[in-house]
This record gives C-alpha cells, structure tokens and sequence, in this order.
C-alpha cells in the first residue's frame, strides 16, 4: 500500500517539476491562487463555467434552419442520381382528354360576333353563347372606327409600365370616365383583367390582416389572397349568416389573443364567375359597417351587365358606390376593351400607383383600348335599353333552363352568365343523410378550412361530367350553337369547381334568336345525358 | 353548452415554426439587420462599451469595486438579452421580407439560424470572461456572487441550441398561442 502512494507522489512530484519548467506557468500559478481567493465553492463554479465555454468553442457548426432539408448524398450516390438523369420535354405530351380537348376548339373565321363562322362548318351559326359580349359592344361600328383613328393616332403599344412613359391622356380619360361612370371619386386602370384583383389584394392586405373571403370566390382572388401572406377565415359560399358568425369568431379570436386591431377586410364577388351566383349587396354593407370591416368587391362579370344602365351592383341595388370601399371591375368582360380597373376613394387609388404590383411592373394598356374602353361607357351611359334588352334574353333563357330537369342552375336569375351543372339523381328522402346533402348543414364550417362542411359529400366524378359536357358541347356546335364547358385549372384551384357549362347571354341576339338557340342547348342536353 | 377550454399551464415550452410562405420571404434577400454580427469591429465594440461603462461607472463618487463591476456586469447582461432574446422582428428594410421575421429573435436571425457559428460563440464568450474577470478582480460578498452567476447563467439559457425557435410562457390563456394565426 505505501509503495503504491509513494510511487504516486514521485509522478505527482515529477509533473510538478515539468509544468514549472514550461514557460509562463508561475503566472498561471498566480492568476488561479488569486481568483481561487481561499473559496472552493466559487472556484468549482467557475471551473463549471470555463468547461463550459471550452465545449462550447470546441463544437463544429451545424446547418441553418436545423438542416431540414439537407440530405448528404455519398459520392457513388450522386453519380446515379446524374446518369439517370433525363430532363423533361419543354412541352409534356398531352393526354388523351388533353390532345381531344385541344381538337375540339372552335376556329372561328373572319370577326368573332353573335353569329360566327365557324372553319369546320361553312353554315352560318345560329348563336354564339360562348364569348363574353353581353352588351353587344365587341362588334359596334363606332367603337371600331375610333379604335382605329386612335391606332393611327398614338401607335399600337403604350411602350412603358404606367408609372414610367406609359400612360397616356386617353388612359387618364378612361380613368375619369368610369369614376364619373360608378360615380366614386377616382378610378386606376390595370391592364389584363385577371391581374387586376390579385394586384389590389396585396396592395392593401399584408402579413398580420384579417381577410374573411367567400368559399367560391375565383382563382385570380385565391392567388392574391396567397401573395398576400394575410391570415384568411373563410365562410360559405353566399352565406351571410356565415359570414357574420365568421367575422364574430375572428373577432373573438383577437380578444382572446389581446392581440393589436389590424386591417380587416371582406373579400366577395359581385357575380360569381364560378357558378353565377349574386350576393345581397345592401345586406353585406349593413354588416360591413357593423364589424367595421373593409370591403373589397370584385365585379368582374357584373360591370356593365346589370343595373339600369350597367353600373354594376350598386346600380341595382340602389346603393352609392362609395360605400364599397374598393370596387374591381374588369374592362375585358364588360365593355368588351381590355384590362381591369379599381374604383375608390382617392386614397385608395394613390396607394395603388406605388403599391399594386401590376401597376407598377405592367406595361400599360394599348391607347385604342382605352378609347374604346371609354366610348363603350359613353354607349352604356345613352341607351339603357341594351340592358333591358340582355336582361329579357336572360329571362328568355332561364325559363326553357329551368324546366329541364337533367340539369341543375346554380346561377341568380339575372346573372348574365348561366352556369349548367349535371343534376344528379336525387335520393330518396327517407335517407338521413339527404338532409345534410340537401343544402343546410346541420353544424357551422370551420373558417380556417377553404373546404366546406358539404366537402365531404361532394363525389362527382370530374372526368366523367367532363366528358359528358364536351359531348354537349359539340353536339350543341353541330345543330349550330357555339357554348363552352366553364374551364377550369384542375388541381391549382384551392376548391376543385364542379364541371359545368357556362352561357353567356348576349343582347346582340334578338328574343327569338336566343330562344331557338337556348333550346338547341336543351335539346342537345336532353340527348347526351339521357343516354 | 360549449366545452370548458383547455387550462393552461403554469410554464410552456412552444415551439414557433415556419411556413413555406415564410422560408421563401425570407430568403428572397439577405437580412443587414442579422449580417452586422460578422460585420468588421462587431466583435471590438463589445470589449469597448464595457471597458468605457466601467470607466463611467467608476467615476461615480462612493463606488466600491464589488458594486461598480456588479453593475457592469448586469447592465451588460441585461441590455444583450434586450437585444439578442427579447426583441423580435427587423428594424430596417422591413418592406424587404414582409414580416417574415417578425416571430423571430436576433439571436435566432443570426447566420439563417446556425448553432456554433463563430459570431454565436463570440458573443456567449464575452459574458462568460467579463464573469471570470470580474470575480478575480473583485472578492464579491455572497449576495453579490449569487446576483451576478445567476444573472449569467439567466442570459446562457437562451443562447443554448436546445432553446433555437422556443419560447418559454407563463400562465397564458389561450391554447394557440403563436402571435399571428396561421392558415393551415
């Protein structure tokens, strides 16, 4: 035992003398006995501390973000990654559906119009039931030949984003016109209709605002809604009693949060291009003003088809357009010119020429079709009986549709666009779960879900109706009516649409015209589906 | 007759967690407001500012050596957890990222969220060695020992890659409990 302890003390004695002889270890020596202060406890801490800290210095650095994404290949691995590498075609075969659907489009010669001829059949159509020309003002003799002096005049292209060379006195012309049109105070034109509403949302909604937007509203609004990083609710497609429950759960919500009161806002359309539907403008407002919420109301397809004169919804509804915070509308489907416009307050349209992203970073509209955007107002604004004339079409329309019973019409009564979806059997009413499907659930929807409540029941098969459509669609096109299933972007919508087939009513065509027409669609309807 | 709710706990860890949306905001430009740690001198400025605080706090009149680097020590402590673990969010350009940076600290911002990047170990190196520093040139009394290695080890907690994205709640009622709700 004491040789052990001896043996130990000799090495311990021996080391000793090592460390003295390295270089600066009396310092060393000094600095611990004069830290140590005659108090182990301390000193045993700060040994814990120094540990620590030389652990610390010692560890490698990881990857940002906890390496998520990361995957360490080995070198052979990435060899067989590389040589089974082929790159996909630039454009990838289409499928069968695809390259038939293709075949199918109509080629229309010479000038598209109510009666279009068609290159596979020299036969004059009956009707055109497919393009957007409500109020007839695509093949107006006056609006063409001011088109033109303008094209002579100014050029083709504006040459320039309208903040920079772009706009011109005919653009600002337009922009007063519909101002004074809607009778808000300013108005700001975007160039392409589809780009119009997905540059107003995130114009005005960022990061941390409450937007509570209808389940059906359409694809260019779900895609602003997404650029906007703002927190969405969603309540039931033209429900207003959800809507109202929506914007009192949000509200609840922030209270429990005590979180600060951010922007609000309501997204809705006026007419709803996905199945036609229209909302209860005055309702909306009332509610509106109550939960303070902004409103931000698309009339795409509503501008220049409804109301006395074509003002829109507020026009029929007797509503003043002021009270709609921020109005869109589109040119394009409208007035039968291009582009789209937002109408407000003047605040409201100032931001938009720093802040809307396609104002900013899109050329500006070609002068012609500004012009010929204003003299379709000026058309408009001197003979309301255009509209009277559209809306007794549509009326003609909709009693030879609503009597067929292989379809259902999801559209209001005096949308211009009629949606036609396939009515599937009914199922008997002892079945308890026909309740649910009959159109009320029973609990409410979760805002915080884009599907509704009914999701779960929908079990159309896509394709099918697709193709039974398509089958309408050119029967229809042989006995001489041109109509179109609605198109849809499968898998990009947030909520896949049902197949339909979507008339758009003209008042180009007289009652007679549009009721032979209407009945061919039936006819064909009643043919394909019967089957 | 709706459902009691959830009663919260007394102390939560959670976890703030990311979106695409959020990734891609991100990383669309490089963030000055957490770049300033690599930044040339960002390192001196610390060993500066406590050496000029402790002058200015030396000059008070009736200032011991125990008190004045107590108080060097705590206010250096307690204005680096304001600024590295309390504060969230960005100063400057934040029309750049869109308040994708508003969940986040500057520690957390640091290096796109790195552990034991040169700049982290730096700045959990210099409270660890003023610490050490200030308990050889001063014998604190009890008391003061325990206020300052507390404080330390107070400010140590957050910077531990264990801690990197979570926050620690006292008795909060609600039962999501990040700031911005999210859309799933």
């Amino acid at each position: 035992m004491s040789s052990t302890t001896e043996s130990l003390n000799a090495l311990l004695a021996s080391l000793g003398q090592a460390f003295d002889k390295i270089p600066g270890s009396a310092v060393l020596v000094r600095y611990v006995k004069s830290s140590h202060q005659n108090d182990p406890g301390r000193t045993v801490l700060e040994v814990i501390l120094i540990i620590f800290a030389i652990f610390t210095l010692l560890q490698s650095r990881t990857r940002g973000n906890d390496g998520r994404h990361f995957i360490k290949f080995e070198d052979k691995e990435i060899d067989e990654l590389v040589d089974e590498w082929t790159p996909e075609p630039l454009a990838a075969p289409l499928n069968a559906f695809e390259a038939s659907d293709l075949a199918a489009v109509p080629i229309i010669v010479g000038h598209n119009g109510p009666k279009p001829t068609l290159a596979r059949q020299p036969t004059k159509m009956i009707a055109n039931l497919a393009s957007y020309n409500f109020t007839g003002l695509a093949g107006k003799e006056v609006i063409k030949e001011r088109a033109i002096e303008t094209l002579r005049k100014y050029g083709l292209g504006s040459c320039g984003p309208p903040g920079f060379y772009g706009t011109l006195d005919v653009h600002m012309t337009l922009e007063r016109d519909i101002a004074d049109f809607l009778g808000t105070e300013a108005a700001i034109i975007y160039s392409q209709g589809f780009s119009t509403i997905s540059s107003v949302i995130p114009a005005f909604c960022k990061r941390g605002d409450i937007i509570v937007a209808d389940r059906g509203v359409n694809f260019t609004i779900q895609k602003g809604i997404q650029i906007s990083r703002s927190t969405v609710r969603w309540y039931d497609h033209n429900d207003l009693k959800s809507l109202e429950d929506v914007l009192d759960s949000v509200e609840k919500e922030r209270k429990k949060r005590r979180g600060p009161l951010t922007r609000r806002f309501i997204i809705t359309e006026g007419i709803f291009e996905k199945d036609g539907a229209m909302i209860d403008l005055p309702k909306l407002i009332e509610l509106k003003y109550r939960k303070k919420y902004r409103l931000i109301l698309d009339e795409s397809i509503s501008f220049g088809t409804v109301g006395r004169t074509g003002r829109g919804l507020t026009e029929l509804y007797n509503v003043p357009a002021t009270k709609v915070d921020i109005l869109i509308g589109s040119m394009a489907n409208g007035l039968c010119a291009a582009g789209g416009f937002c109408a407000g307050s003047q605040h409201v349209i100032d931001h938009q020429q720093i802040n809307g992203p396609s104002f900013v970073y899109s050329a500006s509209m070609p002068a012609l079709l500004a012009v010929s955007a204003s003299e379709g107002i000026d058309i408009l604004r001197s003979s309301p009986s255009i509209l009277t004339k559209l809306q007794q079409n549509i009326r003609v329309a909709r009693t030879i549709l609503d009597e067929l019973d292989c379809i259902s019409v999801p559209s209001h009564p005096a949308s211009p666009i009629i949606h036609l979806h396939i009515r599937k059997p009914t199922p008997t009413l002892l079945h308890p779960s026909s309740a649910v499907s009959a159109g009320h659930s029973l609990k409410p929807s979760n805002p915080t879900s884009v599907l509704p409540r009914e999701a779960v029941n929908w079990d159309w098969d896509t394709d099918a109706e697709e193709r039974a459509l398509q089958q309408v669609v050119e029967e229809a096109l042989r006995r001489g009516v041109m109509i179109t299933r609605a198109k849809r972007l499968r898998g990009q919508e947030m909520v896949e649409a049902r197949p339909s087939i979507k008339l758009a009513l003209t008042s180009e065509l007289s009652t007679d015209e549009v009721k032979k027409a209407v009945k061919v669609v039936a006819q064909a309807l009643k043919d394909v589906l019967r089957k | 007759l709706k459902p009691r709710g959830r009663s919260g706990s007394i102390v939560k860890v959670e976890q703030i967690g990311d979106r695409l949306e959020e990734v891609l905001d991100r990383s669309a430009y490089v963030n000055i407001n957490a770049d300033w740690v690599n930044a040339k001198g960002a390192w001196l400025i610390h060993v500066v500012l406590i050496c000029v605080g402790k002058l200015i706090i030396d000059t008070i009149p009736g200032m011991t050596q125990q008190v004045s680097w107590t108080l060097v020590n705590l206010i250096y402590l307690a204005l680096t957890y304001l600024m590295f673990h309390w504060v969230t969010g960005i100063p400057f350009e934040n029309d750049l990222h869109g308040g994708a940076y508003d969940d986040l600290t500057l520690w957390e911002q640091i290096d796109d969220g790195a552990q034991y990047t040169p700049a982290k170990k730096w700045l959990l190196g210099v409270p660890i060695a003023l610490f050490l520093a200030s308990t050889h040139y001063t014998n604190y009394n009890p008391w003061l020992f325990a206020v300052n290695i507390s404080a330390l080890v107070f400010v140590l907690i957050p910077k531990l890659p264990q801690l990197h994205r979570r926050r620690v709640r006292f008795i909060h009622d609600y039962a999501s409990g990040v700031a911005t709700p999210v859309t799933p």
